[in-house]
């Protein structure tokens, strides 16, 4: 029987779009240091630490984790990156949770760090076309790279897809409307990018296509920041929660699966994320869920595009496939709503420091079901081309 | 849409090794310019006969099991890991095929393609094929917009006439603007294809109504790009950029400027411009100018007109100098 795993703290640094005031070593040990203070223990009471980092070249390094072994206070003990891509943290946090579950260690340090933005691109003197072809190395190398690939192309092919598949969903003006709604909840997160970017359905609609069908502000923004949670086995979690005073989120779930990488017969279904369907619902019968849209109170899902936010929903089986958009029309995750989903601003208004990004979801959702003192929380990332990468957990209020 | 070769880095993406301080809240940060790189002599290995295919003989091969007579392009693997790892062979295939799905079209491209935007990307199935190819779209029209290609639409491989045994030697148009012979034709090479080249808009002589109208929105222009001149936001969105620009309407033309972070419209007929922006109305990049639509979807739509197709890298940044004079407005309100 694998042993109960939980979270008993968690931190993160604020997530900017560029911190030129640190290092991605200063951020590394900068949401640890708050991890650990959050759980009340000392970083020597961690046995493994967990390195969620996605791009060599983002941290201009081929092993950025080996000199934080030391920086976090971690020398001598177990690390292990992980590199999944967009779904790099949520993998970082089922590696962990597979330690710990069978009894490698007792507890144990989940990190995700990313410097993205200081890739720089002289010829139009902005960052931002440096940092999309540094994750545009991320496509196949022999016949997407030089054709001009891109995660928004690469995303956009399953969003189209879709939309081929249900025509008549994924209206605009439900997507601008989601974008406007993640604007808001941004809001009371200080460690949002855009804490103070509000937007109206109207300027979502209205701003530029950057890649056919997204809008710039349909799709998240890069960041840079880290993320640390601490994980711990049940006695030391409940040893810990009882000292710190603060209540275990027991990770309940976890489900993962990856795609093929090519379309057609036999290959991957350009109209479905199956991965994000299949990491759910594996997830969910780990935690024993039997029906998601009764248990599931909130999400903290990787909403890289909006589009593809209502895809994911769909594939966690929150929502049906052909009415999707009641998201928004029928009020499932408007304020009040059947799901609380991305409170802190997702992705698109918190932040993609990539490495980082799904435990940061993971922090906000552990706040949040501590403090609205809902049950269960549903945690997603997603990765690669074409959707491929899918890690989900499954959190729940002890 | 024909390219030529250049240097595996072109000399125009490398700086030069330089730093430089910033000072934030009073304390200095050294920024130096820096990269990585790595050259290569990359094997293209068991995929060699079907680069060495395109390359030479303008030939699409795909690979075709042996058991379940899937036949995959490219041809990805040698053994079939469907059919407990049958072995494949080697299979020639045709050169139209079906959109898989409706592709996607880039038209805010990274760094290494800002000089091919737009372009459409999407998965082709050949006749003959099971799976789908991965392929750069082109129309011969001109810009690629929403709709021209979609999930079902026919499209025929067309081959660049300079090729060095790469995916990118190849890429696909709709078969509905080619001739059926170009259309029957293998091999057929971007250089038997009429690309249409786009002209200057020709507007008709201007009513008095216009003329009062460009004078208007032209003082509106002015009045905004002193206050985006002005503002610490906005003036990130082009510093570092420097282009003059020809902007020509039915009722009158002008300069706009772009300096390093300044910006201005002045009364004057530029010589010799960077690149020249056409509008019939004024309104429709006043508008953009003051975030109330995009000027990018202005070009896409075909209500804005630019001489250069590489200079949707400006209109980016014009469209980010609207929106980063809005944003900052709109954070000073919140705090």
């Amino acid at each position: 029987m694998a042993k109960k795993v939980g979270i008993v703290g968690a931190a993160i640094t604020p997530f900017r779009g560029r911190w030129y005031q640190k290092t991605y070593y200063e951020l590394a040990q900068m949401a640890t240091r708050e991890a650990v203070a959050d759980a009340a223990i000392s970083i020597k009471d961690v046995d493994s630490v967990f390195y969620g980092i996605y791009n060599d070249i983002f941290e201009r390094a081929c092993i950025p984790e080996h000199p934080l072994q030391g920086i976090l206070g971690m020398q001598n003990k177990f690390g292990i990156r992980i590199s999944n891509g967009g779904a790099t943290g949520a993998y970082t946090l089922s590696a962990a949770h597979a330690y710990l579950a069978g009894e490698r260690f007792k507890t144990a340090l989940v990190l995700g760090v990313e410097k993205a933005t200081d890739c720089f691109d002289f010829t139009s003197m902005s960052a931002t076309p440096e940092v999309i072809k540094t994750i545009a190395w991320s496509g196949d190398t022999f016949f997407e790279q030089n054709i001009g690939w891109s995660a928004s192309d690469s995303y956009a092919e399953v969003v189209l897809g879709y939309m081929d598949e249900y025509p008549g969903t994924l209206k605009p003006e439900v997507t601008a409307q989601i974008s406007a709604l993640l604007s808001q909840q941004a809001r009371t997160n200080p460690y949002a990018q855009r804490q103070f970017d509000q937007v109206t359905p109207e300027e979502v609609m209205n701003s530029r296509y950057i890649v056919y069908p997204f809008k710039e502000l349909e799709i998240c923004v890069y960041s840079e920041g880290a993320a640390a949670l601490i994980l711990a086995e049940e006695e030391t979690a409940k040893a810990i929660a009882k000292n710190s005073g603060k209540p275990i989120i027991w990770i309940t779930g976890v489900g993962e699966a990856n795609e093929h990488s090519f379309a057609g017969k036999n290959q991957k279904d350009m109209s479905h994320i199956v991965s994000d369907y299949l990491g759910a619902h594996r997830a969910y019968e780990m935690a024993g869920i039997k029906d998601p849209t009764k248990t599931i109170n909130l999400v903290e899902l990787h909403d890289a595009f909006i589009h593809q936010l209502e895809i994911s929903i769909a594939e966690f089986g929150l929502v049906p496939y052909q009415t999707v958009d009641s998201l928004i029309e029928d009020g499932l995750m408007l304020p009040g709503g059947k799901y609380l989903v991305n409170p802190c601003g997702g992705l698109s208004y918190c932040g993609h420091a990539v490495g980082a990004s799904n435990i940061m979801s993971a922090w906000s959702a552990r706040n949040e079901l501590i403090k609205r003192k809902l049950k269960t929380a549903l945690i997603h990332g997603t990765g690669s081309t074409i959707s491929q990468y899918t890690a989900c957990a499954i959190l729940e209020h002890e | 849409m024909p390219e030529k070769r250049r240097k595996l880095i072109p000399d125009e993406f490398i700086p030069e090794i330089r730093s430089r301080v910033i000072t934030l809240d009073n304390q200095d940060y050294l920024l130096q310019n820096d990269t990585m790189y790595t050259f290569y002599e990359r094997s293209m290995g068991e995929l060699s006969p079907f680069f060495l295919a395109i390359k030479n003989e303008k030939k699409i091969l795909g690979c075709k099991c042996s058991k379940c007579g899937i036949v995959r392009v490219p041809p990805m693997m040698t053994h079939c890991p469907d059919c407990e790892f049958a072995p494949t062979k080697l299979v020639e295939v045709g050169q139209v095929g079906k959109m898989n799905t409706t592709p996607p079209i880039t038209y805010f491209a990274t760094s290494l393609f800002l000089d091919k935007a737009p372009f459409g990307r999407g998965r082709v199935i050949l006749k003959g094929a099971d799976t789908a190819l991965s392929v750069m779209l082109y129309t011969t029209t001109g810009i690629l917009v929403p709709g021209l290609i979609k999930k079902g639409t026919e499209v025929k491989v067309v081959f660049r006439d300079e090729r060095v045994g790469q995916i990118s030697d190849i890429y696909c148009v709709p078969t509905s603007e080619l001739t059926p012979e170009q259309i029957a034709k293998k091999g057929l090479q971007e250089s038997e294809i009429d690309w249409k080249t786009p002209k200057e808009p020709q507007f008709s002589k201007p009513t008095d109504k216009d003329t009062a109208n460009f004078k208007k929105c032209l003082k509106e222009m002015q009045s905004l790009a002193v206050k985006m001149s002005q503002s610490k936001r906005a003036r990130k969105a082009i510093e570092g950029w420097k282009r003059d620009i020809a902007v020509k309407t039915k009722a009158g033309e002008f300069a706009m400027r772009i300096d390093n972070g300044n910006f201005r419209i002045e009364d004057e007929k530029l010589v010799s411009p960077d690149f020249i922006m056409a509008c019939e109305d004024l309104k429709t990049l006043l508008d953009g100018l003051m975030y109330k639509g995009a000027i990018t979807d202005s070009v896409i739509m075909k209500r804005l007109w630019i001489s250069k197709n590489i200079e949707f890298n400006t209109i980016f940044k014009l469209d980010r100098l609207a929106r980063f004079l809005v944003m900052e407005q709109k954070e000073k309100a919140a705090k």
